[in-house]
Parts: C-alpha cells; structure tokens; sequence
C-alpha cells in the first residue's frame, strides 16, 4: 500500500517534470518575435525572461511570457504591436501569456496575467476587430475587454 | 504597572483589529476611464461567484471575495482614481500616434453609403495618404434587423463596397483587410430586429 504511494507520487512529479518540459520547449519556439516595446520607464523596473532579469529601458522589446516587474516608486509603459497602451505603477507584476496580432491570417489574442499592483491598459486595433479575444486574468477575477481605457488595482496575494 | 500592561495590551489589540480593518478596504478594483476614440467600451469582470458588466466611465467595479460575485458598478472620484492609479497612467504611452477610426454608414439593407458618409471617404483618402499607410482594415455591421446568415452576407458586401471604392481610389489592394461581424458587433446595443442606423456601418482603421 505505501509502496504503492509512493510509486503514484513517483509516477506525479514525472509528469509535473515533463509537462514543464513540453510548455518549455513550446514556449522556445514561440519567443522569437517582438510583441511589444518598453516606451516609458521611472524608477526601478524590470522584465523577467527565461528566468533571467532584465533592466527595462526605453526601446527594450518585450517576447511573449515575459513577465513585467516594478518596485516602490517604479512604473513602466509599453506599446503593443496592435497599438494597446499598458502601463504599471509601483510594486506590480504582470505576466503576458499570449499576444497574438496577426491580420493576415486572422489571428488574434491577448491574454495576460495581472498578480499585484496597479496597471492602466487603453485597448488597442485587436479590441476593434476581434472585441472578444482580450482578456486580462487576476487572482480574484478574469476581466473581458470590449475596446476601451480602464485602470485596476490588485492585491495579490 | 499591571494596569500600564492592561492598557498596552488593548493598544496592542486596538492597532492589530484596525490594521486588518484597512486591509479589508483595499480590494481589487477595477475602474473604467473615458474611452480615448469616444468609442463607449464594456468590460466584463467575472468571479468564481459570478460576473458583472462595466459599461459607464467613471463607474468602479470591486471584489470583495472572490467567491463572490464582483460588487455591482458605482461611481469612483477622480481624486481617488488619480490617487491609487496617478503613477500607473502618468506612465501610459502617448496615443497620438495610434490609428485612426473613420465610420462609414449605409442605408438599410444596402450597400449605398449615406450622403455624410460620401464626403467621409474623402477623409479617409487623404489620412491614408498623410499618413502612408500601408495597414488599412475595412470592418463590415449591420443593425439587427434580420437573420443572423443574412447580416453577415450583407456586412461582407458592405466591407467588400468600401474596400473597392479605396481600390479604384488608388489604394493597394494588399494594404487593405476586409472582414465582417454581420449582427453581431452592434456600436449601440438594441433590441433583436431594432432598425439602429447608428449599427449600419464599416468600420475603416487606417494606422
């Protein structure tokens, strides 16, 4: 019976191990092309890529996943390639799931992760012409935007 | 001394209940602004409890639990916004360089542009123009007047009408992206079957 758990438990964390894997070679394969660029920074911020901490400054270009960190008194503005205005204030962390602009071949998504602090966020070319494919993720809530300016606070955990 | 430690104590406690007190106050907000292309905007929160929409600037949505649904919207001052979110939007790019929105509107149930909108495709020229654009994207609605099969027929034919209007203005044919929504993306939300002249429309995004 306890061999038995521990071969589940085993056979579980194989699993965990190669899902991450996968993600992690899919991921890889996606990065390459620029989604976004850094056009506004104040105090202290930072992009997070592969692990890796980078110190963000005007021009930096932003890859899917990466995650988009401020500390006291920083705030950080990017520009995405479908014209969406994001910006962070002090002590926020944001991740960027997906970005997907794509006309020619019909393609579009947006989907980030909000995990604490404040953000301000002016929908850009795919709310007009795919209104149901934005969509910003909290821990408390998954908020759908239709074309439009709206700020939100975050707690966290 | 023993009565000094009772009164440290209830100061203690005092400062430990309202600390928690200010915790609870400082909830996940969402607010939303005044739409930059005048365009009324919708956004819709939703909880593990529930979802509510925001269709008001100016209006603030919270989340109290997350199990919950979002408490419904209620207006937020605009000291309180510029004081929990002044960094944040002092940090928002500029938008004046973005694209540029130009709606074309059409008789019922055709693909005849109305005497404004003529003048309108003008305009639309001239912005292609200025801003040598090679990224235009025509946008076919109707109002919700009919079937749904049918509106999509006719928002294609209304996008594909102002597509080659563009062509046999000079646009390239590979700067331009047509799609269509038929009934399905109304600018002013009615009723099914409300004739909306407002919702006859293309929509032409020049950046």
């Amino acid at each position: 019976m306890n061999g038995n758990g521990l071969m589940r438990l085993f056979l579980f964390l194989l699993m965990i191990l190669f899902s991450f894997s996968i993600t992690g070679e899919a991921t890889f394969a996606d990065t390459s092309p620029t989604i976004a660029t850094v056009q506004k920074v104040s105090g202290m911020a930072t992009v997070v890529r592969q692990g890796r901490t980078i110190s963000a400054q005007i021009g930096l270009e932003l890859y899917q996943n990466d995650t988009l960190r401020t500390g006291p008194g920083g705030s950080i503005g990017v520009v995405f390639n479908d014209d969406t205005l994001l910006s962070l204030g002090p002590e926020s962390m944001l991740v960027i799931d997906e970005f997907v602009f794509a006309p020619r071949q019909g393609k579009f998504s947006i989907a980030i992760r909000m995990l604490k602090g404040t953000v301000a966020y002016v929908s850009g070319l795919i709310s007009k012409l795919a209104p149901e494919s934005a969509h910003i993720e909290t821990p408390t809530a998954s908020i759908g935007i239709r074309g439009t300016k709206f700020v939100a606070r975050v707690e966290g955990d | 001394m023993r009565q000094w430690r009772k009164v440290l104590f209830i100061w203690i406690l005092f400062f430990l209940l309202s600390g928690c007190g200010a915790h609870r106050v400082k909830r996940d907000l969402i607010v939303l602004l005044p739409d930059p292309d005048g365009k009324g905007g919708v956004i819709t929160v939703t909880t593990q409890g529930g979802s509510e929409t925001l269709d008001k600037s100016g209006y603030a949505i919270e989340i109290k639990d997350p199990n919950q649904p979002p408490i419904a919207p209620q207006p937020i001052e605009e000291k309180e916004i510029t004081g929990i979110f002044g960094p944040a939007l002092s940090t928002l790019p500029d938008p004046a360089s973005r694209f540029v929105l130009i709606i074309l509107h059409f008789e019922r149930d055709t693909t005849k542009l109305t005497h404004e909108s003529k003048g309108s495709l003008a305009e639309i020229l001239r912005t292609i123009k200025s801003r040598r654009s090679n990224e235009i994207y025509v946008v076919g609605h109707t109002d919700l007047v009919g079937k749904e099969a049918y509106n999509a027929g006719l928002s294609s034919r209304r996008a594909n009408h102002v597509r080659n209007l563009l062509v046999s203005n000079g646009i390239k044919p590979n700067t331009l992206f047509v799609s269509f929504y038929g009934k399905a993306r109304p600018l002013v939300p009615t009723q099914d079957e409300v004739p909306e002249p407002r919702n006859r429309r293309v929509e032409v995004i020049v950046r």
